[in-house]
């Protein structure tokens, strides 16, 4: 609970980004319009509080496609906890950055 | 966009985040680089179109680049605040950081001292070159004053074939007042006037306005007395002021630690020689003509006076250019006696490399070099400032017994520091440089012949062993690293193994 009281809202709309589907720092940047500076280190700090997780993309994908691998991030159960909570906090978040599911439909 | 300009901003926004990687860990930046090389590249995919020319699309890269900076600085940050003070324990950086703190305290006390505030100061005592001082040969050190000022006026009197100038000064105490000021009793030079022309010396706030006419003697203060006398006043040329019984007009103020020569004054009496009081003995400077300096030999130069009632009277002059060389010139050569005896006190070897089965990386050996060097740098630095403070802790000015001081104490810091620096060196893991620890005695001094005993330590980290042998033999005479493999790791796992 502590560590929701903590997220800022910069964080929140990042966390929110990762939820909706931008699974990548740069697409992050793009969807929130959040400087490189901003939107990296947030994610470094989220996932030193274990709120998402970064894995590589398979080398294979990538040669495939003739491009350097990248380095996706998802959220962590802790993560979607919190998400919710801030959503709570910050009832915008939604309409700022609406969900894969909600973009789908 | 053309393609040199397009391959000339890649190599940019790569060399950005290249700088940007350097304030990473260690441990992060191969991953941190892959990242960012990565979503570099995506970024210009994105951003900057093909075969045409975007300045603003470039910009958006640049900026986007110089966010590295930014997440490089949140990791070292992070790592800062995880890393627990155990980890920095005997690490290269805490060894430099020591050594850097030993150099700001020294280097703090020496700016307090006025001492050695004058001496780092080499301008301030640089002398016309050629210059003697000249003394009785009866005399083994020139801080007594022995010569007559009648035998100087003789001298001065003849043409001088090894000499292009002379000058004579005497020090004594006299009664000075000035108008405002009490009466209050200094030490004074009464010196030729040409003095401090002839030594080349600076004279600070003279001006020709307050030169006086010829009735009236020239007085130049010490720093000193000036600031302590006049309150430091910069207008003080022109001021007149009565030096025992005569009148004088102040030209000027000496530069700090200007004056090297025998004695120590508040102000010299600049006057014609004839007017000088005969009264005791002095000094005498002269300056060589390039004959004369010919005849130098290992910085002395042996002179008979042929006076009518002394034929015999045998001289020497000594270089002033010993007087004058500052601190760095005899430190210079402390650091070279101490490199010289180096090897009477510790092997100079920095430990067996070469035996060990594990070929370390170029980088690992630039690293452990770049380590070395700086350690000696900072030693050398230490040595040379904790020695001036050593030096100058009483004495405000030069003389020959802090000269003395400052040897010795360079030396002896010099020599043993760079003994703790090989010492240390021996001790520090190849790979990460830290201090190996947990010695443990192995092996048995009577077995020696059978299997090796002496002393094991180990890397906390987890790279290496070191082995220094108890009793060196033909077959393990010196210390031997071994190198861990992976297998080791578990023992010192959340120690930070890499």
């Amino acid at each position: 609970m502590a560590l929701e009281a903590k997220l800022s809202h910069t964080t929140a709309i990042i966390l929110q980004a990762l939820d909706a589907g931008f699974v990548y720092g740069f697409s992050i940047m793009a969807m929130t319009g959040l400087p490189s500076g901003t939107v990296y280190p947030a994610m470094r700090r989220l996932e030193r509080d274990q709120l998402i997780r970064s894995h590589w993309e398979r080398q294979s994908i990538a040669d495939a496609e003739q491009r350097p691998p990248r380095k996706y991030y998802k959220l962590t159960h802790a993560g979607k906890t919190t998400l919710e909570a801030s959503r709570r906090r910050y009832p915008l978040l939604d309409r700022l950055i609406p969900s894969e599911e909600a973009r789908t439909v | 966009m053309t393609p040199p300009a397009e391959s000339a901003y890649r190599r940019f926004h790569l060399g950005l985040l290249r700088g940007a990687s350097l304030m990473v860990p260690r441990k992060q930046r191969a991953e941190w680089w892959r990242e960012w090389h990565a979503e570099l590249w995506h970024v210009r995919q994105e951003c900057v179109p093909i075969a045409t020319v975007s300045w603003r699309a470039e910009r958006k890269v640049t900026s986007f680049c110089l966010g590295a900076f930014q997440d490089a600085l949140c990791l070292r940050r992070h790592s800062w605040r995880q890393e627990p003070l155990a980890t920095l324990q005997g690490s290269a950086a805490q060894c430099i950081f020591w050594l850097a703190a030993a150099l700001a305290v020294t280097y703090s006390i020496a700016l307090l001292l006025p001492g050695v505030r004058t001496e780092i100061h080499p301008s301030r005592y640089q002398v016309n070159p050629g210059l003697i001082l000249i003394q009785d040969a009866h005399y083994n050190n020139d801080s007594p004053a022995t010569i007559p000022l009648e035998e100087f006026r003789i001298w001065n009197g003849r043409a001088q074939r090894y000499f292009d100038g002379l000058a004579f000064y005497r020090i004594g105490r006299e009664a000075v007042s000035t108008g405002s000021h009490s009466k209050a009793r200094w030490e004074v030079a009464h010196a030729s006037s040409n003095l401090f022309a002839l030594l080349g010396l600076p004279v600070r706030f003279a001006s020709p306005a307050a030169e006086p006419d010829d009735n009236l003697s020239r007085v130049i203060l010490s720093d000193e007395a000036w600031k302590s006398e006049f309150g430091g006043n910069p207008r003080i040329a022109g001021t007149i002021v009565r030096v025992g019984s005569r009148q004088a007009t102040i030209v000027g103020v000496a530069a700090e630690g200007a004056w090297r020569l025998p004695g120590k004054t508040d102000a010299w009496l600049l006057e014609p020689d004839s007017e000088i009081d005969s009264f005791g003995m002095g000094h005498v400077v002269a300056h060589l003509t390039p004959l004369g300096q010919s005849e130098m030999l290992a910085a002395h130069v042996p002179i008979s006076a042929l006076n009518s009632d002394d034929p015999e009277h045998d001289l020497w002059g000594a270089s002033l250019d010993e007087r004058t060389r500052g601190p760095l010139g005899l430190y210079l050569f402390t650091v070279l006696l101490a490199f010289l005896a180096l090897p009477a006190v510790t092997s100079v070897s920095l430990g067996e490399y070469t035996f060990a089965s594990h070929k370390s990386s170029w980088s690992g050996r630039l690293y452990r070099w770049c380590f070395l060097s700086a350690k000696i740098m900072l030693v050398l630095a230490i040595a040379y400032v904790s020695s001036l403070d050593l030096a100058y802790w009483h004495a405000t000015s030069y003389s020959p017994a802090a000269e003395y001081v400052q040897l010795v104490a360079s030396f002896t810091i010099c020599l043993f520091g760079m003994k703790w620096v090989l010492l240390d060196q021996r001790q520090r893991c190849p790979v990460c440089l830290r201090r190996v620890t947990n010695p443990a005695r192995v092996g048995l001094a009577s077995r020696t012949f059978l299997a090796w005993n002496g002393t094991e330590l180990i890397c906390a980290d987890g790279h290496t062993l070191l082995h220094i042998p108890g009793s060196p033999t033909s077959w393990f005479s010196t210390q031997r690293w071994l190198y861990l493999d992976t297998s080791w790791d578990f023992l010192f796992a959340g120690q930070g193994v890499g």
